[in-house]
């Protein structure tokens, strides 16, 4: 293995890494800087593959991700709960960091397993799972946890796995970066419409207004 | 077997025996810096042993004889582990080929099964409590155990701890490579663990959530000695294992003389007294989580090392 697919495999690790960290915590302020850090990650390997291809259109989408999902999603995100930071934590999902952990390993495990027997021969490269496991692990804290921040926090880490993916099999190409300009701009949208319907539900954004993501 | 081989022989078993408790008596002094504490002499592991070798050693009423043989048993298993995993050479001496990796964590699970027949036959309550709780958590443990061996095995090929110091310390990609730092990671989480430190156990205070200590709770005099010795032992062939194969695999002369193997017993120590500030920086830094909560301690180190698997097969190299 070359130093470049050392690099990239080691930041895909490092992302993986975060995504076992946010499914055992609990706690909402530390999954948004567990968030923020994957998002940096990404960051990073968009800043390698843009080094390595010279590539403007991924130096660009490197500066992006760091300007808007390290940094601005996580700067509203933490300042919607900057009342009760030290004490919000997800109540509904009887969470258990063992299990969580356990199972965040084992569904890794059969993502990669299904992506062996479907994707594996179109993406062959090493390290080519790694988008996939992310996008099942953002769903599984999508299905496990009912907390608004935390549910958004899934989402955006499903996305990582989009660009993520976008940044292995799509390199250079434009329509790639044109999507990622839309899932970041959706990723403002999305967090700012939720949190504004629950505060013009309950008037101010208390603490039990965020607890549960209602429909 | 030449004459030098035995005397590094010797001198790897007599190395381990004899500076075991001394890394004991470092870590507590660093402990107590960090504590602002003066602390004890890092000598005091030996007035203790010599303390307790002079004591009489009284054998509860209803115990039988496994209650004494056990910490000889462990001990015998400790002195032979010290003569098989890479202590002060590079390359094996004689007895290495008697087992790997898993051969090695056999007998220290020998050790620890032995220590837990003790605590159950002395018949004491609080005794077989800390038992019961070793083998709660040796339960979660245990496993880990097992898939950092696989992960070392399919990193070289094979299970053998002078191969994969080989591997490592000749080359920078392997050392790099995100199996070896995941296994690294879940086997640092383990030797926590399985030495008693902070955030698992805070040994030595007699408190109620102890659970080494928990276990030979009813010796005394000489046995109580031999199994604080053990504990040492064991404490010091784990660190010995995690930093010469697993962290710091470099430094080690590998020429096959008796000169050689006395170097690297300054680097060894040297390695060590690293280890062992990372681990005082690791205890001065959290505190003990619950009972309860070793459970998801322990989880942790398993997901890493099944990660770690993961890795290799997501990735297609170690």
């Amino acid at each position: 293995m070359d130093s470049s697919a050392e690099v990239v495999a080691l930041v895909g690790v490092g992302i993986l890494l975060t995504a076992l960290y946010l499914q055992s915590e609990s706690f909402v302020d530390p999954l948004i800087r567990g968030i923020a850090v994957q998002s940096l990650l990404l960051a990073v390997l968009l800043g390698w593959l843009a080094w390595t291809t010279r590539s403007v259109d991924l130096a660009i989408l490197a500066g992006l991700a760091v300007a808007v999902r390290a940094v601005l999603i996580p700067y509203v995100l933490r300042r919607q709960i900057s009342a009760f930071r030290w004490r919000m934590r997800e109540l509904h999902a009887a969470h258990r960091v063992t299990g969580h952990a356990l199972a965040a390993v084992a569904l890794a495990v059969i993502a990669w397993f299904v992506f062996q027997q479907t994707l594996a021969s179109i993406f062959p490269q090493p390290g080519a799972a790694l988008p996939f496991v992310l996008l099942v692990e953002g769903l599984l804290m999508l299905a496990t946890r009912s907390n608004t921040i935390v549910q958004v926090i899934g989402y955006l880490e499903e996305e990582n796995a989009v660009v993520y993916a976008g940044a292995l099999f799509a390199q250079g190409f434009p329509l790639f970066v044109e999507v990622v300009v839309f899932l970041d701009v959706l990723g403002v949208v999305l967090v700012a419409v939720i949190l504004s319907i629950q505060r013009d539900v309950t008037g101010t954004p208390e603490e039990a207004a965020l607890e549960e993501l209602a429909g | 077997m030449d004459w030098a081989t035995q005397i590094v022989n010797v001198l790897q078993a007599a190395t381990v025996l004899l500076l075991s408790p001394l890394i004991a008596g470092i870590a507590y002094r660093f402990k107590a810096w960090t504590e602002s504490r003066t602390g004890p002499s890092i000598f005091q592991p030996y007035y203790d042993l010599a303390k307790y070798l002079r004591k009489e050693t009284l054998r509860p009423a209803n115990a039988s004889a496994v209650f004494l043989v056990a910490p000889f048993v462990a001990f015998g298993a400790y002195l032979l582990i010290s003569v098989v995993v890479p202590v002060i050479t590079p390359y094996p001496i004689p007895f290495a080929s008697t087992v790997d990796f898993l051969g090695g964590g056999l007998l220290f699970g020998l050790a620890g099964t032995v220590t837990l027949l003790a605590a159950l036959d002395s018949g004491s309550n609080y005794a077989a409590l800390g038992a019961s709780r070793t083998v709660s958590f040796a339960a979660f443990a245990e496993p880990t155990l097992i898939i950092v061996f696989f992960a070392v095995a399919v990193i070289t090929g094979t299970n053998n701890p002078y191969v994969t110091n080989n591997l490592l310390s000749s080359s920078t990609s392997a050392y790099l490579a995100p199996t070896h730092l995941l296994v690294t990671a879940a086997f640092f989480l383990l030797l926590l663990a399985e030495t008693g430190k902070l955030p698992v156990e805070s040994a030595g205070l007699m408190e109620f959530g102890m659970l080494e200590d928990g276990r030979i709770f009813e010796h005394s005099g000489r046995l109580l000695g031999l199994n604080r010795w053990n504990g040492w032992l064991k404490q010091f062939l784990l660190y010995s294992v995690f930093v010469n194969v697993f962290a710091i695999p470099w430094g080690m002369n590998a020429a096959p003389t008796v000169a050689g193997a006395i170097e690297n017993i300054g680097v060894l120590l040297v390695k060590l007294l690293f280890l062992v500030g990372v681990i005082v920086l690791v205890e001065a830094t959290v505190a003990k989580v619950r009972l309860f909560k070793i459970r998801d301690f322990l989880a942790l180190s398993f997901s890493l090392a099944v990660l770690a698997v993961f890795a290799f097969a997501v990735l297609g190299v170690p």
